[in-house]
């Protein structure tokens, strides 16, 4: 048991991934023992099958795939919105994490809105934006953005003052000292706070989608629950789980081989 | 401006060979320093009272006093840079070579305890970092970056590990590429901040004849501030001893024997002596904080 409430413990990768296939299915085997069970109407909770069916529909009906369509329509969204978020968020993090002046001028505006309802603007967006791609993006940007800014803001401010220290006695300029001793050093959380990003990204794809979206997943899971397909819903929602599991991952992955040296501390 | 000043301009515009030849001679000369920092309760703490000193080179001048005395303080205003917020001295005057010091300059190098050495880069590329900086690149031909670069790796012992991270390295190593990275703008001055306080105590020896050795090589004016008597027997060619809140100079006194001096030097009676004196003076001033003696 010792080992059970420890901390710092480090588990085999084949017991934890042991462990972690034995919660999913437990909770798979509740879902299935619970519709099984005919407690439950299949309007609200559809079996298993009934999932797997659906996505198969889905994923291949009448010659083509709807999934296919919607996934692609949303990854694209999340993909535009990401390189936005990134190409303005990243900057302004770092400014503001380099400069106190704009930091007192901008955190006001954009630190409230991490606890701040950003799905309230999405009926502002569409008036100012209507009912198109660009609100779409837009809102999605928004809603990464301010959590991105705040996290680089943080991640400069967490770097050691001993490197800015350090380099400006070696004659760095300030701005030398923030390109060549504190970004750098910043990098790995940086790159953290663009995976947190992205991934709310997915969480929002749905009510971006939910206005006038004629193709995506959010899109698809207001169709399915429109014709009360639950099933269809519950496939759209796995969808897009699996999709954001995926993405993560995926910059996990890269996070680690762009800055081998963080973990080597 | 009256001090009999080298050439200041000219040395910055001198080809590096001709400076790692010889080292134009540097002094750098505070006269009644005052450091005052806010209380939190409202009030100043003086740390530092009317201090005066002459530092000239070449020659390694151990500034020696309690933890929290303001020695690096002294050294950090020395080397124009300000860690805090406040106005660093309160009064008096630093001048290096007659000039005032009072932003950062580029005639001083400092090497601190914690090392800032960059994690993502090679040891060859920390090495090489001031290369990066406009200030460098300019005055420092890029032909001859990568053979002073080498040349200082071996020097500190890390020619085989150019390739490797930091993180690789241990503590020690660490500290030879933040001395390395120093000498390799072979400055006039170098300013050490408790450099070897954070290793222990068998690579600390190690640092401290590598420091002797690179010294004769490279006979610029070094102040070292530590807090450890016997460092400050072992290394240097002068020892300021200093009082603490406020600091004072308590004491200051040359040693003349020469280095590298070694454990058995640290009993001989002329060092046991010098011990006791440091000790004494110390306890004269009964200030608060620690100093650390390792025979």
């Amino acid at each position: 048991m010792s080992q059970s409430w420890n901390p710092y413990a480090v588990l085999p990768g084949g017991q934890r991934r042991r462990l972690g296939l034995g919660g999913v299915a437990f909770v798979l085997v509740l879902w299935w023992a619970l519709s099984a069970s005919g407690w439950i109407s299949p309007n609200k909770l559809p079996s298993p099958v009934a999932v797997l069916k659906a996505f198969g529909y889905l994923a291949w009906h009448d010659g083509k795939s709807m999934l296919l369509d919607a996934t692609l329509w949303s990854a694209a969204r999340v993909a535009m919105a990401g390189v936005l978020v990134v190409a303005v968020g990243v900057p302004l993090g770092i400014l503001m994490g380099a400069s106190a002046r704009l930091n007192a001028l901008l955190s006001p505006l954009i630190d409230p809105f991490r606890s701040a309802p950003v799905v309230a603007l999405l009926p502002i967006l569409v008036m100012w934006l209507g009912i198109g791609e660009v609100m779409k993006v837009t809102f999605l940007f928004l809603g990464a953005v301010v959590y991105l800014v705040p996290m680089v803001r943080d991640a400069i401010q967490a770097v050691p003052q001993s490197h800015w220290i350090g380099a400006r006695d070696l004659g760095a300029t300030p701005w030398e000292c923030i390109r060549h001793a504190v970004v750098p050093i910043a990098m790995p959380r940086i790159a953290d706070g663009i995976i947190v990003s992205v991934s709310v990204m997915w969480t929002y794809i749905t009510v971006a989608e939910y206005v006038n979206a004629e193709i995506g997943l959010g899109q698809l899971i207001q169709n399915a629950r429109r014709f009360s397909a639950m099933d269809q819903v519950f496939a759209g929602i796995a969808v897009i789980i699996a999709l954001a599991l995926i993405t993560y991952q995926a910059m996990r992955a890269f996070k680690r081989r762009m800055y081998p040296w963080e973990t080597q501390a | 401006m009256s001090a009999p000043t080298p050439p200041t301009d000219a040395t910055r515009a001198a080809p590096a060979a001709a400076a790692a030849a010889t080292v134009a001679p540097a002094k750098i000369v505070l006269d009644r320093i005052v450091q005052e920092f806010p209380r939190p309760e409202g009030g100043v703490n003086r740390i530092i009272d009317e201090l005066s000193l002459e530092f000239t080179a070449p020659s390694i001048n151990m500034l020696l006093g309690p933890s929290g005395c303001g020695k690096s303080t002294l050294l950090y205003m020395m080397g124009g840079v300000r860690p805090q917020n406040t106005v660093m001295p309160t009064s008096g005057t630093i001048m290096i070579d007659g000039a005032p010091c009072d932003d950062a300059h580029d005639d001083s190098v400092m090497v601190f305890q914690r090392y800032a050495n960059r994690p993502d880069l090679s040891v060859y590329d920390n090495v090489g970092f001031p290369f990066r900086l406009k200030l460098w690149r300019d005055r420092i031909p890029k032909g001859e970056r990568h053979d002073k670069i080498m040349h200082m790796l071996d020097a500190v012992g890390l020619a085989e590990k150019a390739k490797l991270r930091p993180s690789q390295l241990s503590g020690g190593q660490n500290q030879r590429i933040a001395l390395a990275r120093a000498l390799v703008l072979k400055p006039r001055i170098l300013l050490m901040d408790e450099p070897f306080g954070a290793l222990d105590a068998q690579t600390r020896e190690g640092m401290q004849r590598l420091l002797v050795e690179l010294h004769r090589e490279h006979p610029c004016l070094i102040v070292f501030v530590t807090h450890d008597v016997t460092e400050a027997l072992l290394l240097g060619d002068r020892v300021v001893v200093l009082s603490t809140q406020p600091a004072r100079v308590a004491d200051d006194f040359e040693i003349r024997t020469p280095k590298p001096r070694d454990g058995g030097w640290l009993r001989m009676p002329e060092a046991v002596a010098l011990e006791q004196r440091i000790l004494s003076r110390l306890h004269q001033t009964s200030g608060r904080g620690n100093v650390r003696v390792t025979v």
